[in-house]
């Protein structure tokens, strides 16, 4: 890749973009208009219609009709009377620490009776109290029950049941201050009545409970925010996107463009980075402005409400890790929105584009911003999901595990890497160039894709990507009920592996045309290559085992407790099923995945070295156990060069069954294992006998010469496939 | 010296009825060093299609190009560095002037900056941008934009320029500079290759023509050789009754 070539196009497009009136207002006055607008006029709103609230009048209706004077009435004027004496009380205690000190604390603000406010109101014949409450023709229905207040019978209390509905403001708060009157004539009349007895009421009321809000700005902040932050940054991206892409094309610039000798991946790259600067412009700007505006704007402490005191303020450190993750996200939207709108021939095509990925955005966000999400499990690496849920953590001053820091960061940032691949697939294809005559859908049907003989690097990549966070979520869950049913764990493996490591990729070849024998290697091996994977299979497993030992002796072993469940469960289990789900289903899918599928599409754009290094550090990466990484990835070396070697699967599968039920008979059979290794306890954590070991050797070594000795069968050079305009790779 | 050999190309563009529609059929042409070769016919005939192939932008279905010594299909980048290529439509961006245009497309085709500001002043005059070389690019005239379009397919200095429909919807005075500059190039030695529908232009100025109808190539050679072959004296003459022999013998349409 030439630098220089593409800083050249991102200088140029950052030039032709920011002479757009349209960017910079996107870009800059929506962040800085916007914010202290919505939130400014926002609360000042609230504050407004709270305010008219609370002087309107507080229209009642009563059930039944005669309550109203016999209990509401005197209830209200009881609350007016007692109002009344404590404010006069309180009066007195200032007047007389008034003279007693110079104290300058204020008065505390007296409480308005709301017999003041409250009106009833003659409900129409027929009429319902709920129904009256409902269709806000009363504020609140007052419920009154219990047959004292009829008979005197102080021993029958009255029961008042409040009927109100929460979403109408006036509604919510007419039913507030009811409750606060009828409480506290309830509370003082108690205090009376246990006065007469000569109770305390501390006696009666053994524990009392308060309840205090812990909120911050950060966190009342952190329930909207993030998705409004996540949301701006898109926004901030979709102009620059489909200008760069589909504008190019509307101008008709996009041929000349093509026309130069500069690789698509070139020009993609360098766009990309324009419409990502941007992007992270606009979502620090958008940070900064809400910033200044809870500072500047007097939001603080309208949001903290009584917890503002200074300590528990806006979280302003987390600021600067807010903005570097958001980074990421922003070059993963750009790259997004980059993949999508190359597919638009027109900026009103692309515009319709864009829009079910905005919707598809919002849902994810809305998912990370659901009451009870936790930045935990899937969510981690659940895109949008994950920056929203990070965002709001760290803004209510949670703190975040550099794990799961590192997973929200590596999963997007991967997310944007294959964005910005399948982009440059898009951008560069001829039928996106040029595709004057066909429609974007058509471009999907599977008549109108050229048969190929391999699928590309992009498409296995894309899919690898996508199936490894997927893959160790799936064993996450499978493993959630290990304990109790072990068995459930090997028969999710036993179903869920062939489906997405073999019959998905398998489905996506079909559609896309391209030939599954080439792909997966399929072709008949010859004989001697057939033993030659025997061999390998049913020795490397003792070199395998010789390089665990070594490396436990440095960096420890598999845990114990973890090994021993698994070894107790497969001992109950029948051979059999044992041989299926662990030696035959592992390896053909594996296999087909890894050697077939994957390596099949590297190899449709690098040489046979790095391709078989590649597929084999994803087939070990997708074993997710560290401590076994390094004899994976060499037994996946091992299996991708007879893959390669003999241009068939099918040695690579027999020499992966041999090894996997190797190892599993010696889970299931351990007795077995003390014919050729030492009859102690520690057998499993030793080595091996010399002689069992160089007889693996030698067999090792044979199973080798015979692959490499086999008849060879020559794949095609990359070359010679792109040569062949017909037959080159697809997507 | 054979500077362009295209072989026996076929483009056929996939169908969502999977019919897929035949464009180009089995065209073979061969351009020399310093010679203008006009690819001629209809609209719709294929001599965008062809042009675009040989340009690397679209690949054929069967067939090769051969451009520079280099397989187009092969190492497309070396192609594309030896061919400067004019596209039928006079798209520039907008918000940017004849001389960023210029400039940016140096760049691309690998110049430093130094050069790039060279070249690019030196084709403002020589196309006669001076004028216009600072407005933006919305602002300029057709005849205007086809200049900074013709700068820019010229920016690397490359020895093939494959230029399509050079002189659409041009005033008569744009027409005729752009025509003298055409052959400008061409009396310094560059292979030209020019698609137009304008027969009268081409007859003035080809050296050599193809006749291309329905993506087939009906006839191909100098214009004497044309006119013997027809029997008459005007191109457009020599072509209609080109066309109408192929008809009567049950020439396949594409």
């Amino acid at each position: 890749m030439n630098f220089r070539r593409i800083q050249t196009v991102f200088v140029k497009e950052l030039v032709d973009i920011l002479r757009d009136v349209r960017t910079l207002a996107a870009m800059i006055i929506v962040p800085l208009v916007l914010y202290p607008a919505i939130m400014i006029g926002g609360l000042q709103a609230v504050s407004t219609t709270t305010q008219a609230v609370e002087g309107e009048r507080i229209i009642v209706g009563v059930e039944p009709r005669e309550a109203w004077d016999a209990v509401v009435v005197p209830l209200l004027d009881a609350e007016r009377r007692f109002l009344n004496q404590r404010a006069e009380a309180e009066r007195d205690r200032v007047d007389d620490s008034t003279t007693a000190s110079t104290g300058d604390a204020p008065p505390p603000v007296a409480r308005r009776p709301v017999a003041d406010q409250v009106f009833l109101s003659e409900r129409s014949p027929g009429e319902s109290l709920d129904d009256a409450v409902r269709q806000r023709h009363v504020h609140c229905g007052i419920v009154v029950q219990g047959a004292g207040w009829r008979t005197g019978n102080t021993a029958d209390p009255v029961r008042i049941k409040l009927k109100y509905q929460p979403e109408d403001l006036r509604s919510e708060y007419a039913a507030g201050r009811l409750t606060e009157a009828f409480e506290l004539v309830s509370d003082v009349q108690l205090d009376k009545r246990l006065r007469l007895l000569n109770i305390d009421r501390d006696f009666i009321e053994p524990i009392r409970i308060e309840r205090e809000q812990l909120s911050t700005p950060g966190s009342v902040l952190g329930l909207i925010l993030p998705l409004v932050l996540v949301l701006m940054t898109i926004t901030g991206a979709i102009y620059p996107a489909i200008d760069l892409t589909a504008g190019e094309r509307e101008r008709g610039t996009l041929e000349s463009l093509m026309a130069c000798p500069v690789p698509v991946i070139e020009l993609i790259v360098g766009k990309f980075l324009v419409v990502s600067t941007i992007a992270i412009v606009g979502a620090a700007l958008n940070l900064a402005s809400v910033t200044a505006t809870v500072y500047f704007g007097g939001i603080e402490q309208a949001l903290s409400g009584a917890a503002s005191d200074g300590a528990q303020g806006f979280p302003i450190r987390a600021l600067p890790v807010i903005l570097l993750s958001l980074i990421p996200f922003a070059v993963f939207v750009s790259a997004l929105m980059i993949a999508v709108c190359c597919c638009g021939r027109t900026f009103k095509e692309a515009q319709n584009y864009v829009t079910p990925l905005i919707i598809a955005v919002i849902v994810l966000g809305g998912i990370g911003s659901l009451p009870g999400a936790r930045l935990a499990g899937v969510l981690v690496v659940m895109p949008v999901a994950n920056m929203v849920l990070l965002t709001r953590e760290l803004l209510s001053g949670v703190s975040v595990g550099p794990t799961v820091f590192a997973w929200v960061l590596t999963s997007t940032s991967l997310y944007a890497v294959a964005a910005v691949v399948m982009a440059a697939q898009v951008f560069g294809r001829e039928s996106v160039v040029f595709a004057d005559n066909v429609s974007f859908i058509a471009l999907f049907r599977r008549r109108m894709f050229v048969p190929c003989d391999r699928p590309t690097v992009t498409a296995v990549g894309i899919y690898a990507v996508i199936l490894f966070p997927v893959w160790f979520h799936i064993q996450g869950w499978l493993q959630l009920d290990a304990e109790r049913d072990m068995g459930g764990v090997f028969r999710g493996t036993a179903v869920l592996m062939p489906i997405l490591f073999g019959l998905i990729p398998m489905a996506f070849l079909i559609w896309r045309r391209v030939d599954l024998t080439a792909t997966f290697q399929l072709r008949r091996p010859a004989g001697a290559a057939l033993l030659g994977g025997i061999l390998i299979g049913a020795s490397a497993w003792v070199l395998a085992h010789s390089v665990l030992v070594w490396q436990s002796q440095w960096f420890g072993g598999v845990p114990a407790d973890a090994e021993d469940a698994a070894k107790r469960a497969i001992a109950s289990m029948p051979l059999w099923f044992v041989g299926l789900v662990l030696a035959l289903v592992p390896a053909l899918s594996e296999e087909l995945f890894f050697r077939g599928f994957l390596l099949s599409g590297l190899r449709s754009s690098m040489r046979p070295t790095p391709a078989i290094l590649i597929a084999a550090i994803a087939f070990g990466l997708f074993h997710f156990l560290a401590i076994r990484m390094v004899t994976t990835v060499a037994l996946g070396l091992l299996f991708g060069w007879i893959a390669w070697r003999t241009w068939s699967i099918w040695p690579g599968v027999a020499a992966h069954i041999c090894h996997n039920a190797i190892l599993a008979i010696l889970l299931v059979r351990p007795e077995w294992l003390r014919a050729i290794a030492p009859a102690d306890d520690a057998a499993a954590a030793a080595h091996l006998p010399v002689q069992t070991t160089a007889g693996a050797m030698v067999m090792l070594g044979l199973g080798i010469i015979l692959v490499a000795r086999s008849r060879r069968r020559e794949m095609p050079a990359p070359e010679a496939v792109r040569a062949g305009s017909t037959r080159r790779g697809s997507m | 010296m054979t500077m362009i050999a295209v072989d026996n190309l076929t483009k056929v563009f996939p169908t969502p009825d999977g019919r897929g529609k035949s464009a180009v059929h089995g065209v073979s042409f061969r351009v020399d060093k310093g010679e203008i070769y006009g690819l001629l016919g209809p609209n719709g005939a294929g001599k965008t299609t062809t042009l675009r192939i040989i340009s690397g932008l679209m690949s054929p279905t069967s067939g090769s190009a051969v451009l520079s010594g280099y397989n187009v299909f092969d190492r497309p980048q070396e192609v594309k560095r030896s061919i400067g290529f004019l596209t039928a439509n006079t798209g520039l961006y907008q918000r940017l002037s004849p001389r960023d245009i210029l400039r940016y497309f140096a760049e691309l085709h690998g110049m430093d900056r130094k050069r790039a500001i060279e070249r690019s002043e030196r084709l403002i005059e020589w196309l006669d941008m001076t004028d216009f070389a600072d407005l933006r690019c919305g602002a300029l005239s057709t005849g205007q934009r086809q200049r900074t379009n013709i700068g820019r397919a010229l920016i690397a200095d490359p020895p093939i320029l494959i230029m399509d429909e050079p002189t659409l919807g041009l005033d008569v005075l744009s027409n005729r500079m752009i025509l003298d500059f055409i052959r400008r190039e061409r009396s310094v030695g560059k292979t030209i290759v020019l698609s137009t529908h304008y027969l009268d232009e081409a007859e003035g100025m080809c050296d050599r023509v193809g006749l291309l109808h329905n993506g087939r190539i009906i006839a191909d050679g100098t214009l004497d050789e044309l006119r013997k072959c027809a029997g008459t004296d005007r191109l457009s003459s020599i072509f209609l009754t080109l066309i109408h022999e192929r008809q009567s013998v049950g020439f396949p349409a594409a």
